[in-house]
């Protein structure tokens, strides 16, 4: 479903990401892990093409990723990027509405705004409620449930368990497999590598911009390198 | 006196609103002064004196061709100076100098073309005036009134209820993010721009109605200027509300004090609050635009 070959992005003069391949097919959870600074975000940024890859090449469903972002959007595959950058100022129902503005089917998006409620009850009584004055927990169900309201292909998700108390990244969790039972396919990176690791059908392990080992998530999970180095545990 | 004082003051703040509205739209979303919107406010002002004299057009109609003319030249002003800095990436200083740019070009085109000279508009109303409690009110500031309470109030109704309105205020907080919403950000920039440009384009004309139409009339936007930091620069309610208080009070210290301390009252209360009160009445903290 998305392809991605030898790709090479510069921040400025910064090197962050050196070569990376990877694929991702339809219906999987695949993440990406790594140490804070290894170019994950980057990469995410990169596929939203916010930023430009300096050499490489990236295709989604067969083509290649289009120019600008919104068009990336367009094409079926919506980032919700790390610290969800909800519009603070608007309410809940405006940031879904904003979550489905390049869509026409008002039958449709009803539809969807009901799943999204059915996915995070809690924001169904919240609608009026300005964005920027929800928990950290309601925002990022809200970041969420605003890039489902594009009916996106696929979705990107960048730290998505970023301070989050645990009960919260159980049920985050939760809802990411929900997703993808609903037929919905995911990128995701964390450093909250275990979690992830979890729930991901295969991983990619991220250093310094180029990717070291992958593996199924079940794999690296019991990995002894991926366990000492991202799951924090003495050999 | 007090009654036609107060409206002549509400119809010169009205007209400040609409400066100080599209100068703050523009500010609040691509956060950077944008002193080209004089020269746009003062070509609005030519446009609209060509419709009338020229076409011998109703007022109705020399308000409409203003600001579809005001609202282009924004677009194309935005277009040509701005939107290959805006990709870059640029720092806002640079469009803020881009900007002063266009504005010096603008003027100068006119000196050029059109000449120094200042113009009148025809008479629309021969001076009449409406008797109202006792005082007698002009009744061509009861239009300019009346035209700028219903721009600002559709152009709030529409920011406030329509999917456009709700995209331009997500842009406001965040652009990146608005274009992950699949927004072509390049076009709500220009939307902006044409708002900005129509409600300019409204202004200039009212002001060349209510005094005279010459090439160095843009730089009252610097009264638009003070009434949108009076109100908290980025609020659209305080430029509103900024606008009118700065428009009654000028017209009161006109009336009752003398009319060449007005602009030295007007740039001391600016200086004032840019010391005193920076956020203005509506705005939001300044180190968090910055």
């Amino acid at each position: 479903m998305l392809s991605v070959k030898d790709l090479h992005v510069h921040y400025g003069k910064i090197h962050a990401v050196r070569g990376v391949s990877f694929h991702v097919e339809e219906k999987e959870i695949v993440s990406i892990v790594g140490a804070n600074g290894a170019g994950k975000s980057t990469i995410m940024w990169t596929l939203a093409h916010v930023l430009k890859p300096s050499s490489g090449e990236i295709t989604f469903l067969g083509l290649p990723l289009p120019e600008k972002p919104h068009e990336v959007v367009h094409s079926g595959m919506c980032l919700v990027p790390e610290r969800r950058r909800l519009f603070g100022a608007l309410t809940v129902s405006e940031n879904l509405v904003m979550g489905a503005y390049m869509r026409k089917d008002a039958e449709g998006i009803r539809r969807d705004m009901e799943r999204t409620f059915e996915l995070f009850p809690v924001l169904k009584g919240r609608l009026n409620q300005v964005a920027g004055t929800l928990s950290g927990g309601e925002q990022q169900m809200l970041a969420i449930a605003r890039a489902l309201m594009s009916s996106p292909r696929m979705m990107l998700l960048d730290e998505p368990s970023l301070g989050l108390a645990p009960i919260l990244v159980d049920r985050l969790m939760d809802a990411i497999v929900a997703l993808r039972e609903s037929g919905m396919t995911i990128l995701m990176v964390e450093q909250n590598a275990d979690r992830a690791l979890e729930i991901s059908d295969r991983a990619y392990v991220l250093e310094v911009g180029t990717i070291i080992m992958e593996g199924s998530g079940k794999d690296l999970l019991d990995d002894p390198v991926v366990r000492k180095a991202y799951l924090g545990e003495l050999a | 006196m007090f009654l036609q004082t107060l409206f002549t003051g509400l119809s010169v703040g009205g007209i400040y609103a609409l400066m100080a509205v599209g100068y703050s739209l523009i500010f609040s979303i691509l956060n950077f002064s944008n002193f080209a919107h004089g020269s746009v406010i003062m070509l609005g002002a030519y446009m609209g004196l060509g419709l009338a004299s020229k076409f011998g057009l109703k007022l109705g109609f020399v308000v409409a061709g203003a600001m579809a003319g005001g609202g282009l030249l924004a677009v194309l002003n935005e277009r040509l100076a701005y939107r290959k800095l805006r990709h870059r990436n640029a720092p806002s200083l640079y469009l803020m100098i881009s900007a002063m740019g266009c504005s010096v070009f603008l003027e100068n085109m006119v000196y050029v073309t059109i000449g120094s000279r200042f113009y009148a508009f025809p008479e629309f109303f021969t001076r009449r005036v409406v008797t109202f409690l006792g005082s007698s009110v002009s009744v061509m500031d009861l239009f300019a009134l009346a035209f700028s309470l219903l721009a600002i109030g559709a152009l709030g109704l529409f920011l406030a209820r329509s999917r456009t309105g709700i995209a331009i205020r997500a842009g406001v907080c965040d652009m990146t993010m608005c274009s992950l919403m699949g927004v072509d950000t390049d076009r709500l920039v220009a939307l902006v721009f044409l708002l900005a440009g129509a409600l300019g384009g409204l202004a200039g004309t009212f002001m060349g109605v209510r005094y005279l139409v010459y090439p160095t009339m843009g730089w009252i936007t610097n009264k638009a200027y003070i009434a949108a930091v009076i109100g908290g620069l980025g609020s659209l309610l305080g430029a509103i509300v900024g606008g009118v208080i700065l428009g009654v009070v000028e017209t009161f210290i006109s009336a009752y004090v003398s009319s060449i301390l007005r602009d030295v009252f007007s740039f001391t209360i600016l200086i004032a609050l840019l010391v005193c009160m920076p956020n203005g009445l509506f705005g939001k903290s300044m180190e968090e635009r910055v």
